[in-house]
């Protein structure tokens, strides 16, 4: 990766960390180990995680665990191959190799990819519910494990009603028992398996709800609105927004996220559930507004295939009220810069 | 109903109507048609091969015209109209058919999978959108699986970034109310535009694609004077009119339109298409329009009723591509004793 991207990410998580490092402190000489550590969220860890150490001298060792290990290293030399990070290939649902001492767990093994979900839902729900299961099982063996973090999702609690501000922990609402809704449902599933295992065997386990993030280290490839319109910006065609661009969403910076779930992991009380991601919804035609602004010339932007109607959730949004009132979380990086961030990472990336 | 709906009109009249030719069509009949639907304002105008992009080969028919040549005339000789392909994974490659293609000034890609098989459309439609392309996805024979599997399968199409989805009623067979069930399954669960491509075999193509829009598709495919496989498609002349007189907006010169299917009639086809009897047939069993050449030559050549193989076909489900089967059946049924009714 190139050096401008990683000075700006360092930067992203020095801005983060200041004046916030000391709730991490329970982080300091510990072992923490993410499993599916090379993705959007591992990776964004890793970063916080080397910044705590070479900014705040905290002596964090952290392992990540991912299929995707190899490339990994080819990809981000940077993190790959600093003494305090290390790498492990393998499948969520064969840990074999596992750092005993780990204090901490972070696993948020899945493939969060719309495309997978869609041709492979029965493996979707394998990764997921197998995996958990995996993790829950090493969980057991392990003797200085203090907390188990969960990554489950935003969508366990099914579509948003129409009238709500967003979407709170303890909704009763459930994805459709179809296959289209399999990532969510095995999510949910997931989240029964985490419950089960703190009833059954002690697992000291919570879990934080993912929403939607942006930011460097999302791959433009994935066909989701802020990639999306992102990547057709970047090859400087025109911004195509799917129906009306009335559909609202919120979106958290990769930075912002990480240090969400290491605060969460650390000061979570077992058995708590918390929602990760912006409460400030947007509409996709501001945000395809908002991309185009960061670019000359700016994009034109079409709605050219506008349905009648959408039978899509309209709205997604999470409450926050509980990750702000418990925790002290607030989004650190407005969607304007954050927009402005992840263009502007792409750029220097690309060029 | 819903007056003031805008339908966006496709016109596959020279990629579908190729069917009816034997792909035959000529650099200046792509040219001819393409500047008149132009003119007209048609939206959408699709061109290529029968079975699109790609698919000129000795087993489906070698076009008179190859794809560049086809796409390039079709490009110089229209302004307004975006330029469309049909795309079936497998026919069409990325890097030997779909990047020259593009890089030709296709505008829209339709990349059309048998109803049950969205899954081959994955790479085609995201490259074609990482490219800048519009792209929708097709679920072809779109009769052969519930409404319910059919949403299923157009999820998967927009997953993978389709901007809408077309369900095809390649063999003519649908009644107004399968369509109308259909849309509303689709439109209730995507969030993406919804599009209806008819075949005329039960007469019922105008009739079903007016179902389609009053249920809530946003895009419908229509073919002047009808030129398409097998019975034909909706036709498209006759389709302006009537959502004219229905109060939908298609944004279509309707003089011009008909100047169009005029010109269409007069270089484009050797005969217009009818519900020929055994048109009839393929459309009662549900069987793909485009196979109503090789059973008429198959019944010939063995003595068997060509009716009696398209009911065959039907209780099989026999698709596209399987055109072999229509040998064996045919084969089969000279072994046995003449049948009369289904």
């Amino acid at each position: 990766m190139k050096q401008e991207c990683q000075e700006r990410t360092r930067h992203d998580c020095m801005r983060v960390l200041e004046g916030r490092d000391n709730a991490l402190e329970p982080l300091r000489k510990s072992e923490l180990v993410v499993i599916g550590g090379t993705g959007f969220v591992g990776t964004w860890i890793a970063e916080m995680v080397a910044a705590l150490n070479d900014a705040y001298d905290f002596g964090i060792k952290l392992t990540l665990i991912s299929r995707s290990a190899d490339q990994f290293a080819n990809r981000l030399p940077h993190l790959a191959n600093r003494s305090d990070i290390s790498l492990i290939k393998s499948d969520v649902r064969q840990l074999g190799q596992f750092p005993a001492n780990a204090d901490w767990v972070i696993h948020a093994a899945a493939n969060p990819d719309v495309r997978t979900h869609a041709s492979n839902p029965l493996d979707t729900a394998s990764v997921i519910v197998d995996g958990t299961m995996s993790v829950m099982r090493t969980a057991e063996r392990l003797g200085r494990l203090q907390k188990l973090l969960y990554l489950s999702s935003g969508l366990v609690c099914g579509a948003q009603s129409v009238t709500a501000n967003g979407i709170a922990e303890n909704e009763q609402g459930a994805p459709v028992p179809d296959a289209s809704f399999m990532y969510p449902n095995a999510k949910r599933f997931a989240e029964t398996l985490c419950s089960a295992a703190r009833a059954q065997s002690r697992t000291p386990v919570l879990v934080a709800r993912p929403f939607s993030f942006i930011g460097p280290y999302q791959s433009l490839d994935t066909p989701w609105a802020q990639t999306t319109f992102l990547s057709d910006a970047l090859r400087g065609h025109q911004i195509r927004v799917k129906g009306d661009g009335q559909v609202v969403r919120s979106y958290l910076y990769g930075s912002d996220a990480a240090y969400w779930f290491l605060r969460i992991l650390t000061a979570g009380e077992v058995g708590d559930v918390v929602n990760v991601g912006s409460p400030t919804g947007i509409t996709l035609q501001d945000l395809a507004k908002e991309v185009a602004k960061n670019f000359e010339p700016s994009p034109e932007i079409m709605f050219n295939t506008a349905p009648r109607s959408t039978g899509r959730s309209a709205k997604l949004l999470p409450d926050t009220t509980h990750a702000q009132n418990v925790y002290g979380l607030t989004v650190f990086t407005p969607l304007e810069e954050a927009i402005k961030l992840t263009a502007l990472w792409h750029r220097l990336q690309n060029n | 109903m819903n007056p003031t709906q805008e339908i966006r009109i496709s016109d596959p009249t020279l990629r579908d109507g190729n069917h009816a030719i034997g792909h035959q069509l000529s650099a200046e009949n792509i040219a001819a048609y393409c500047k008149a639907a132009d003119a007209a304002g048609v939206p959408i105008v699709e061109v290529g091969h029968g079975n699109g992009l790609g698919a000129s080969s000795l087993q489906l028919g070698e076009a008179k015209t190859p794809d560049h040549i086809a796409l390039a005339t079709a490009r110089e000789n229209m302004n307004r109209s975006k330029l469309g392909i049909h795309v079936i994974p497998g026919f069409a490659t990325i890097e030997r058919d779909l990047k020259p293609a593009l890089a030709l000034g296709v505008d829209v890609v339709r990349v059309a999978s048998h109803c049950s098989e969205a899954d081959i459309c994955e790479r085609h439609i995201g490259f074609s959108r990482n490219e800048g392309a519009e792209v929708w996805g097709c679920l072809m024979m779109s009769h052969m699986i519930s409404p319910s599997m059919l949403l299923e399968q157009a999820r998967k199409l927009e997953s993978y970034g389709a901007e809408g989805v077309v369900f095809m009623d390649s063999s003519g067979h649908f009644m107004p109310e399968d369509v109308r069930v259909r849309v509303d399954t689709l439109v209730n669960g995507l969030g993406i535009a919804v599009g209806f491509h008819g075949h005329n075999n039960l007469g019922l193509a105008i009739a079903n694609s007016v179902a389609a829009a009053d249920a809530g598709a946003t895009l419908i495919d229509g073919c002047a004077r009808g030129f398409g496989a097998g019975a034909g498609n909706t036709q498209l002349e006759v389709l302006v009119a009537v959502f004219e007189r229905l109060k939908y907006s298609t944004g279509i010169d309707f003089y011009k339109m008909l100047d169009a299917a005029d010109l269409a009639e007069q270089t484009l086809m050797k005969e217009i298409p009818t519900i020929k009897s055994v048109s009839v047939v393929s459309g009662m069993a549900g069987v793909f329009s485009g196979f109503m050449k090789p059973v008429t030559r198959i019944a010939k050549e063995f003595d068997v009723d060509p009716r009696d193989i398209f009911f065959e076909l039907g209780r099989r489900k026999i698709v596209a591509g399987q055109e072999d089967i229509i040998l064996e059946v045919a084969k089969q049924l000279a072994q046995q004793p003449k049948k009369g009714n289904p």
